[in-house]
């Protein structure tokens, strides 16, 4: 990828400032984010795969994996294909965020929420170019392990099929943590026809007691 | 045959395509194990292997790339039993040619610390048993590397346990970096240090976009060079390859000027790529590339070209420093790291590192300080110790070309120092001393320094990695002395063709106004060809001296480094504005002014008692940002601000106080911690820069931390508090864990606990004491715990 354009807006968010005016963070914001954007190189990979729904779960045709649950299930209804969305930031994130935390642990924190939304942006582009290449397709929103009942489990299994190690750096530990820390795994479904409005709420999802947004009032539009 | 045959006889080694491309046309699926078909289906690879050797490859490498304990886990199958298979299969293809096998060994798959939670020692481990289930092969190949550390473990794990020849490729991006940040150099210098064979690139890119990369390699070895592109870019969506055998074959031709001699394709290429390529090659000679090559020393993102003088930074060293001494002892890891920082800013380019303190073990804390330093920081590390032991210590987990601080002409350091050096690829300082001591003329220091140059070549050794110091003795004691040194070290820049190295300030030992002394010694000493000069970059005078020569010997070229930091230039982040001369203490910490914070400390501790400046000037400032941040006045990343300067503040308060020989008086000790498997710790950091403001002492123990290590530490320490923190639903469990066998081993003592999945139900579901919803609350917690409410 290019060059990304951060969700300065978003990192607010994350900071906690819950549309309150927040001039008084803008500088170091901007410093922050000029630092982030120089330390990164963001990368994503997409594939597409038929699906099959079997007793078990929901099969990805040419792998053995298999999407169970019964949230990804109904993220999915409608569509014949899915694509497989791995998205990182880079370790250079983690790497001037942990550096900054021995020098200044404000712009470390600051950095850290700027990651957090720039991640996002990286997989806003990554969706963009899979509407692209499939014109006159329906995606629906991403869908990521961890949320619903979707196992986060999954991580090492979507991190093999996509090559994601090989291809964009991308690994997973023993307890489940992507590593760089900002990557995001997801599943997009792919319809041939138009999908009914998704209801994007916050109930099931694993970040409902603690969300930053929902506590703000808002919600992140997954 | 072996490789060395091979390599004299031929002019360019032919080595294989894919081995994944080709399994998935067999009938391998997505996310199965490769490997697991050495077994299940050997006639599979044996019909790939085949048809490569068919196709002219002198070498295939066996189905082991992923063949290790990790990738291996679920599988059923053994390390061992999976890699003898596919050697045997690889064998059983090149029955009756002269084709060689080798070893593949990729990355482990997951990442090594810092960044993941893997160890260089485990890593190792890992590695060790693939070289060792492997050792009927011709020779080990490391490929599609990403990571400078986990490579380096890789490698002293064939060195030390096989015989066999070893080669190695890493895989880089279009922007010259592998995707943990490595560069080109930086590999170069490292691997090549470490004895390999050869080294190249394989992955990632097609033979066009390698051009580059391979460019800079050859710019940094003189290895033969290896080169395994893909079949150019796959697309995105499809995963396509987008160029042909034949299309593949003629841009290779375009890298032979660049000293390739081992060719070969890797994703998406197969047996036709190498028959093409072995047709385009045909009559074309090996181009053996001769780079003029600079000393240096690097971590994977910075190289730094000793080819100009560059800055050594003294300050990590406890010798006549009561508050480095104090934080030695006390593990106190993040003052080592603000002294890097600062010395960082000041514009060092390697920093010194010396740990060595009666009372400490000397090699465990050179390990803890290297890799927290290189945590932080991208300066190389200068390795100061006595104690080989602790040298080699610190090289072997040292990432990148390190510095060793030193070896001198006597015999047992040269016999002792010397081959840790060859072994781990290092430069190093040479010590114009002996049994003899210092001698007092020129002539025979630089008789020293021979000696230390012939030593180190016979073991093969270059002496562009041997830096000479030639020894700076005191001008008040030995005024005489001081131009034998400046005369040696110009004999030894002039006739020993080396770099070399001087600690600047001893020069003025027991001088009044010793900057002045310091800083014209210094540029006496880089007027006669000093490269590596070791002072104190906090001192200005000392890093003038350093830039304006610079200027004038012309290596600043157009001035640009001395304007940038000497012009006039405007501050780049409007802050609220310094109120000059102000003794206005709670308004530096409200307004985030870090060294006006400081200032004002060190002025006030000249008319006040650091306690009364503490509780009526700190403490109060500190209530009230907390107060206006639970208000919601300030946000999260002002109160860590104010945080920070209180810090600083504090910081010279315990300075005051270990010069005049007492200690700071501690609020408690508290026992800090991320759970195990869980490595985000930016929530227990800024815990943590709050807890130490209200005067705790923490005890950090870091991220991913074992459960018992938590344990043991708040025993040993006997903590009243033990804060924990943890991110995911993943590592809750490892939460539960440590509270139990806190609760069990160590009653008594409180947990406070914290993270983002976590809820108060929750946390007194698992035996927390508390659940603190942010680092104010757990600031509150503290003070409850500790005042006994």
């Amino acid at each position: 990828m290019d060059t990304i354009t951060i969700d300065k807006d978003l990192a607010l968010v994350y900071m906690g400032t819950r549309g309150r005016d927040a001039s008084v963070l803008m500088p170091l914001v901007d410093e922050c984010e000029k630092r982030l954007l120089e330390a990164v190189s963001p990368n994503y990979i997409l594939k597409v795969f038929g699906i099959e729904r079997t007793e078990a779960g929901i099969a990805l045709s040419g792998t053995g994996l298999l999407l169970t649950g019964e949230s990804i299930a109904s993220h999915l209804e409608g569509c014949d294909e899915c694509a497989l969305l791995c998205a990182t930031l880079s370790l250079g994130a983690d790497r001037l965020i942990s550096s900054l935390a021995a020098e200044d642990m404000a712009a470390s924190y600051v950095t850290d929420c700027l990651a957090s939304a720039a991640i996002e942006s990286v997989c806003d582009e990554a969706e963009k170019e899979l509407a692209e290449k499939l014109p006159g397709k329906f995606l629906t929103w991403r869908y990521s392990p961890g949320y619903g009942d979707l196992p986060l489990s999954l991580q090492p299994e979507i991190i093999n099929v996509m090559n994601a190690g090989k291809r964009i750096g991308l690994s997973v530990t023993d307890s489940l943590m992507l590593i760089p820390s900002k990557s995001v795994t997801a599943v997009i479904g792919i319809s041939r026809t138009s999908l009914p409005k998704a209801v994007k709420g916050c109930i099931g999802c694993i970040m409902y007691e603690n969300c930053s947004f929902r506590k703000g009032g808002y919600h992140c539009g997954s | 045959m072996d490789l060395k045959t091979l390599l004299c006889e031929r002019e360019f080694i032919f080595l294989d395509g894919a081995m994944g491309t080709m399994l998935f046309d067999k009938g391998l699926k997505m996310g199965e194990i490769p490997e697991l078909k050495n077994i299940e289906s050997p006639e599979w690879i044996i019909d790939i292997h085949k048809q490569y050797i068919a196709a002219g490859s002198d070498i295939i490498y066996a189905n082991t790339f992923g063949a290790n304990s990790y990738k291996l886990s679920r599988s059923g199958k053994t390390v061992s039993e999976v890699v003898r298979a596919a050697i045997k299969n690889a064998r059983i293809a090149a029955e009756g040619s002269d084709t060689l096998v080798a070893l593949d060994i990729g990355p482990i798959g997951q990442l090594l610390e810092p960044a993941g939670t893997l160890s260089f020692e485990k890593a190792y481990d890992i590695y060790k048993e693939i070289i060792e289930a492997g050792c009927d092969a011709d020779l080990i190949v490391f490929e599609t590397m990403t990571d400078l550390h986990e490579l380096k473990a890789a490698v002293l794990a064939a060195k030390e346990n096989s015989d066999l020849p070893i080669i190695t490729t890493m895989t880089f991006e279009e922007n010259k970096r592998t995707f943990t940040g490595c560069s080109v150099s930086a590999m170069a210098y490292t691997i090549g240090g470490l004895g390999v064979d050869a080294i190249g690139v394989n992955c990632s890119l097609g033979p066009k976009e390698l051009m580059p990369i391979v460019e800079e390699m050859a710019r940094d070895t003189s290895l033969p060079i290896v080169l395994k592109p893909n079949a150019g870019l796959p697309d995105s969506v499809t995963g396509e390859y987008g160029i042909d055998a034949p299309g593949f074959a003629e841009l290779m031709t375009e890298l032979i000027p660049l000293g390739v001699k081992f060719v070969g394709g890797c994703c998406g290429t197969s047996p036709d790529f190498i028959r093409e390529l072995k047709k385009a090659y045909s009559g074309r000679k090996y181009q053996k590339t001769v780079p003029a090559l600079e000393p240096v020393c690097c971590t994977p993102a910075n190289t730094v070209r000793i080819s100009c003088p560059r800055v050594i930074g003294e300050r990590i060293n406890p010798t006549g420093k009561k508050r480095f001494k104090e934080a030695l002892l006390n593990n106190d890891i993040d003052y080592i790291l603000t002294q890097a920082i600062e010395q960082q800013h000041a514009g060092a380019d390697i920093l010194d590192v010396n740990v060595g303190l009666p009372g400490i073990d000397e090699k465990e804390m050179m390990v803890r300080v290297v890799k927290a330093l290189q945590e932080i920081t991208d300066l190389p590390l200068q390795l100061d110790s006595t104690d080989p032991e602790v040298i080699e210590a610190g090289l072997r987990i040292y990432n990148g070309k390190a510095i060793v601080n030193s070896v001198n002409g006597e015999e047992k350091s040269l016999q002792n120092v010397l081959p840790l050096v060859k072994k781990y690829g290092a430069g190093v300082v040479g010590l114009c001393l002996d049994e003899n001591g210092i001698p007092k003329t020129a002539e025979a220091r630089f008789a020293i320094a021979e000696k230390i140059v012939k030593r180190a070549e016979a073991l093969g050794i270059d002496r562009r990695n041997v830096f000479i110091d030639c020894l700076t003795l005191t001008a008040s004691a030995e005024q005489e002395g001081v131009m034998q040194t400046l005369e040696a070290l110009e004999r030894v820049v002039k006739e020993l063709g080396c770099r070399t190295v001087l600690g600047v300030s001893n020069i003025s030992f027991g001088l009044p106004s010793r900057e002045i002394v310091n800083s014209h010694f210094l540029t006496m000493a880089l007027t006669k060809g000093l490269t590596l000069p070791i002072i104190n970059p906090n001192i200005d005078a000392m890093m003038q001296s350093v830039r304006a020569y610079k200027l004038l010997a012309n290596h600043d070229k157009g001035s640009v480094d001395f304007i940038a930091h000497y012009g006039n230039t405007e501050a780049l982040a409007a802050k609220p504005a310094e109120k000059a001369a102000s003794d206005d203490l709670p308004y530096a910490i409200f307004n985030g002014l870090k060294g006006e914070g400081a200032r004002i400390t060190r002025d006030l501790l000249g008319k006040k008692d650091a306690m009364e400046i503490i509780d009526t000037m700190l403490i109060p400032a500190l209530d009230k940002t907390g107060s206006d941040f639970e208000a919601g006045r300030i946000f999260l990343p002002q109160l860590i601000q104010s945080a920070g300067v209180a810090q600083a503040c504090f910081e010279v308060i315990k300075e005051h106080l270990a010069a005049s020989g007492k200690t700071s008086e501690s609020k408690g000790k508290i026992v800090l911690a991320t759970v195990k498997g869980d490595v985000h710790d930016i929530g227990k950091n800024i815990v943590k820069v709050l807890l130490e403001n209200y005067g705790y002492d923490v005890i950090d123990l870091g991220k991913d931390v074992d459960c018992q290590l938590v344990v043991d530490t708040a025993i040993r320490e006997q903590v009243k508090l033990v804060g924990l923190s943890a991110l995911m639903t993943t590592t809750l469990p490892s939460m539960e864990k440590t509270i139990t066998l806190l609760h069990e081993q160590y009653p008594g003592c409180k947990v406070v606990v914290g993270g983002a999945v976590l809820t108060p139900d929750y946390a007194e579901s698992i035996g927390a004491d508390f659940y603190a919803r942010d680092a104010k609350e757990s600031c509150d917690i503290a003070k409850r715990v500790f005042s006994g409410e």
